[in-house]
């Protein structure tokens, strides 16, 4: 199930950087607790299979998330990334998800801008009945991130390149 | 735009009267026809303060230090600085009976070279939104533009755009210069400090100054009005505002023209939700 990769990947912002032939992206979600953590618990005992590529994070509610921790996580090891939340509506908070989803919109298109493809950083609603959904967008996001190539901006281990 | 005269009567007056203690205005450098800013605590010092359009800094930045705290202070705003003064007033950073704000209906300013700086070209607000006393006649607000950098550089390819990015982040020395002289960043400890510890943050690489650079522009999101002084401070003269622009534009678009500052008692716009707020690019 985990991603393969099978042809020459070049990172898409960055041409000259070709992915090594044993490269597995890195995507780190970070998940509400009440609705996407709880989805992503109900794939599991479904037995629903999903790539491992992902390394979930979990957090009280989607409007937890600050920009802040999607810059750290492109800035130290994520290929990319993805954050769940509750549906519109569904929040346990009643309005978090409302506000995160200001957020999300204004970093995602301030990172779009910065030289980050938009498929990087993606969003999604799951709520706890959702397994088969989470699955899913799992895959899509892992999909498209080995698609995009590793991602070669402003890494740690890039001090001396 | 010289209102040297009335601010000196005015701040001589407002010594003479007791309503303030100190007052913070422009004075000039001492060896070339730029300003700096000064603040008074003496009456007699009262004379040197000027006004022109070489004011360029914001004062309101003043508001945060040990100069002004929890003392009755005089100001000076502009029309930018003054919706920096609204945000700081509805934060609660600030409280409104402890200021005399002489308000300014300002015709824009200019740089070092002389130059009509680029904020002021596509100002908004160029009429001071707070103040106890206005001077010059208001002109009233203006139809927002989006900033000629952000529509060139949406025109660029992707890997362009990254380029141009990263040779910002490699200039930048992290002085952190624009988070001090930002009116609207007074947390007492920057979550962005929080990362010194680590080896890899803190020292002058790219990585670093993408990490301080884009949380700072995201935490000042829907807040930031404009004014410039993080350009002003920047030793290495990099476009700061580019990363605030985009924000303020994504932020008008979608989010019911929502300009920093403008009205009064209005947060930021991360303070808000509409229902309506735009849901299509979340899976």
């Amino acid at each position: 199930m985990e991603a393969e990769v099978k042809d020459k990947i070049v990172s898409i912002e960055k041409p000259e950087i070709i992915a090594p032939p044993d490269w597995k992206p890195v995507i780190v979600g970070i998940l509400c607790n009440w609705c996407s953590y709880a989805g992503s618990d109900l794939t599991g005992t479904s037995r629903m299979q999903y790539p491992p590529n992902i390394r979930i994070i979990r957090v009280p509610c989607s409007s937890r998330v600050d920009p802040w921790f999607i810059i750290k996580a492109l800035q130290t090891t994520a290929d990319g990334v993805l954050i769940s939340g509750c549906h519109p509506g569904d929040c346990h908070y009643i309005s978090g998800n409302y506000y995160a989803r200001r957020r999300f919109l204004v970093t995602k298109e301030l990172l779009k801008m910065v030289g980050f493809h938009e498929h990087r950083v993606q969003f999604s609603w799951v709520s706890a009945a959702e397994g088969a959904k989470f699955a899913q967008v799992v895959k899509k996001v892992t999909d498209d991130v080995v698609k995009l190539g590793p991602l070669h901006l402003y890494k740690k281990e890039n001090f001396n390149k | 735009m010289d209102y040297s005269k009335e601010i000196r009567d005015i701040a001589a007056k407002l010594f003479a009267d007791g309503k303030i203690d100190v007052f913070v205005g422009y004075r000039m450098n001492g060896f070339d026809d730029n300003q700096v800013p000064v603040v008074i605590t003496d009456p007699k010092e009262v004379s040197t303060l000027v006004f022109t359009e070489k004011s360029v800094f914001n004062l309101t930045n003043y508001l945060k230090t040990d100069h002004t705290r929890g003392k009755r202070v005089g100001l000076i705003v502009k029309g930018c600085d003054s919706r920096s003064l609204n945000l700081l007033l509805t934060e609660s950073q600030v409280k409104r009976d402890r200021l005399y704000i002489i308000g300014i209906a300002c015709e824009g300013v200019v740089d070092d070279k002389g130059v009509k700086m680029q904020n002021c070209t596509e100002c908004i607000v160029p009429d001071a939104v707070v103040f106890d006393e206005m001077l010059g006649s208001p002109r009233g607000k203006k139809d927002y533009i989006v900033n000629a950098d952000i529509r060139a550089l949406a025109e660029k390819g992707l890997v362009e755009r990254r380029e141009y990015f990263e040779e910002i982040f490699e200039n930048c020395i992290r002085c952190n210069a624009c988070r001090h002289s930002c009116p609207l960043c007074y947390c007492a400890k920057c979550c962005i400090d929080q990362e010194t510890a680590s080896l890899y943050n803190g020292s002058n690489t790219a990585s670093s100054a993408f990490h301080a650079l884009m949380t700072w522009s995201l935490h000042l999101a829907g807040r930031c009005v404009d004014c410039r002084n993080c350009e002003k401070a920047c030793p290495s003269h990099l476009p700061l505002h580019l990363l605030h622009k985009q924000n303020e534009k994504v932020i008008f678009e979608n989010f019911q023209n929502h300009l920093a500052g403008v009205e009064e008692g209005e947060r930021g716009a991360f303070y808000k939700y509409s229902l309506k707020d735009p849901d299509d690019f979340i899976m």
